[in-house]
């Protein structure tokens, strides 16, 4: 007589499904307070700091940002955990250096992206996430970005799962088409949370658009249109380059790659090995 | 008790050593109820206070460079965005060319800047005094997945190893003849050079670091048994459940106020 009884019940199937309405309440927390902020904005954008625009965005974005990383964090394999921390660093070094300089880019989001292309949206959105909130711990004013940074690398695994990163040109395109996505997503943050940007060419390129006789909210969307999808477009590249120059042994950590064959010329793995271990035997 | 490292043992005797999470609740509670107000002598409050508890604990140094970098690019582009160029406003002081210099606009942008300086200042402050290692211990007690708290104390730890090894691989390829000239493409050039190495590097460096980790259990599901032991009282607890509370009313107010106005 064979008992079921005599293995313990399995967790997984409850705790998968839990991690999954975490999952959509994240995202629906996050698409909520953003159709909320734009419905609602052009009363109280002047009415002075402290408006209720500002905390609605705050805890709108924050709370689904954290129930995001609480939702995929569990599930991720250690070889995609341990590269987030790296992956935060990297955002933050480069992005530290970038900010610093007169141009009106950010390319603090490389490190999210390589992990996105590694390991798949989920890990991406994850990185994004966490990526802002530890970063927050140096600078708290990239905290209320947390939303925007999951999108990107939600965006970046999805681009990399359908295969825009097999061709180099394409890229670029699907940089381009995340910056726009991210970019109008982020604009209610710096206009309700800042009343500005925190980059001074970013603040030039607003001003114009304000002189122009643009709300707020107007100016600082029209200038991420600027400036974000060029910036992904970049990050993008940077990301392809970086990936393709990976030595294989280092691409064989990540499933992800191999089961989307997510680079160009890489056929998944069991028939590129075959042949190599039989030259090996030959010779 | 093996436990208790000497710090941990002269914890009780210091009154300066609060648990974390204490810490992070008055941080995190004093942003709210600042930007809940919006009122710049509240601000001016929280920022002048934020400066003598830095002060007091001995960060004031680092504090003050590290909010310095964050507000002074803010300040500035504020004051250009909403002292030039505030459509809105109807008080002009000064006109030249398209620009209009208002009292509304000035107004609002030293509202903001005060405002995001104490928010600032306030995180800051808890940053910069928190002990890294006792809020690792205390957020995995309170039942924080370890995966967090492993993530936060890995960044901060690799921070200064990955800038250290950024340098060497500078320095590396200058060795080898990298002029970094005005030029863009001489610019980007020397950015892949030094990028691909480093990036390389630290996913080998994680994938030994992985199948170490893996080792020793990380995936692995049930309770975790901590060796560090982080102060708390009842005081503090009591005090984090009235400042998040506190915080919590300031929020609820502050939108009550606003769906009643709108």
């Amino acid at each position: 007589m064979s008992s079921p009884s005599l293995t313990l019940p399995s967790q997984e199937r409850p705790a998968a499904r839990r991690r999954r309405l975490l999952e959509i309440l994240g995202a629906l927390a996050i698409a909520a307070t953003y159709v909320y902020l734009v419905l609602n904005q052009p009363s109280d954008i002047t009415g002075g700091p402290g408006s209720a625009s500002a905390l609605i965005a705050l805890s709108g974005f924050l709370a689904g940002a954290v129930l995001l990383i609480v939702a995929v964090l569990p599930t991720l394999p250690a070889s995609t955990l341990v590269l987030i921390p790296v992956a935060l660093v990297l955002n933050i070094v480069l992005g530290q250096f970038v900010g610093s300089t007169l141009v009106p880019f950010y390319l603090d989001a490389i490190g999210t992206v390589l992990i996105a292309v590694l390991a798949g949206p989920a890990a991406g959105a994850a990185t994004g996430a966490l990526s802002s909130i530890v970063w927050s711990f140096f600078n708290p004013t990239v905290l209320p970005f947390a939303a925007g940074a999951a999108l990107i690398g939600c965006l970046a695994g999805l681009a990399a799962r359908y295969g825009l990163f097999r061709r180099f040109y394409l890229a670029p395109v699907a940089g381009f088409v995340t910056g726009i996505i991210a970019g109008v997503v982020s604009a209610p943050v710096a206009a309700f949370v800042f009343g500005g940007t925190s980059g001074v060419a970013t603040g030039a390129i607003v001003s114009a658009f304000r002189a122009m006789g643009d709300t707020l909210l107007a100016a600082i969307t029209k200038q991420a249109l600027i400036s974000d999808p060029m910036d992904k477009a970049i990050v993008f590249t940077i990301v392809a380059i970086l990936v393709y120059a990976l030595p294989r042994r280092a691409r064989q950590q990540f499933p992800f790659l191999r089961r989307h064959r997510v680079l160009a010329g890489k056929a998944p793995a069991a028939t590129t090995e075959a042949p190599a271990q039989g030259a090996a035997r030959d010779n | 008790m093996t436990a208790s490292s000497p710090r941990t043992a002269a914890g009780p005797d210091r009154p300066g050593r609060l648990n974390p999470l204490t810490l992070l609740a008055a941080a995190g509670s004093t942003a709210v109820i600042t930007t809940a107000a919006g009122s710049w002598p509240l601000s001016l409050t929280v920022l002048a206070a934020s400066l003598g508890l830095s002060a007091a604990g001995g960060t004031a140094r680092r504090v003050v460079a590290a909010a310095a970098a964050i507000l002074v690019p803010l300040s500035l582009s504020l004051v250009m965005l909403h002292g030039l160029f505030f459509p809105e406003g109807t008080t002009v002081l000064a006109e030249w060319g398209p620009g209009r210099v208002t009292a509304e606009g000035l107004g609002f942008a030293g509202r903001r800047i005060l405002q995001l300086g104490a928010v600032v200042l306030a995180l800051l402050v808890f940053s910069f005094s928190v002990s890294v290692p006792d809020l690792v211990a205390a957020l995995s007690a309170r039942g924080v997945q370890g995966r967090f708290a492993f993530v936060l104390a890995s960044t901060l730890t690799l921070l200064p190893a990955i800038s250290a090894r950024a340098r060497r691989i500078r320095q590396a390829q200058e060795s080898r003849g990298l002029v970094v000239t005005r030029g863009l493409l001489s610019r980007v050039a020397a950015f892949r050079l030094q990028a691909v190495p480093l990036v390389l590097s630290l996913v080998e460096d994680a994938g030994t670091r992985s199948a170490a980790l893996e080792a020793r259990g990380l995936s692995n599901a049930g309770p975790r048994t901590s060796y560090r032991e982080v102060p708390d009282s009842r005081l503090q607890r009591t005090a984090r459940a009235v400042l998040v509370l506190v915080a919590a009313a300031a929020l609820v107010l502050r939108l009550v106020q606003a769906g009643a106005s709108a």
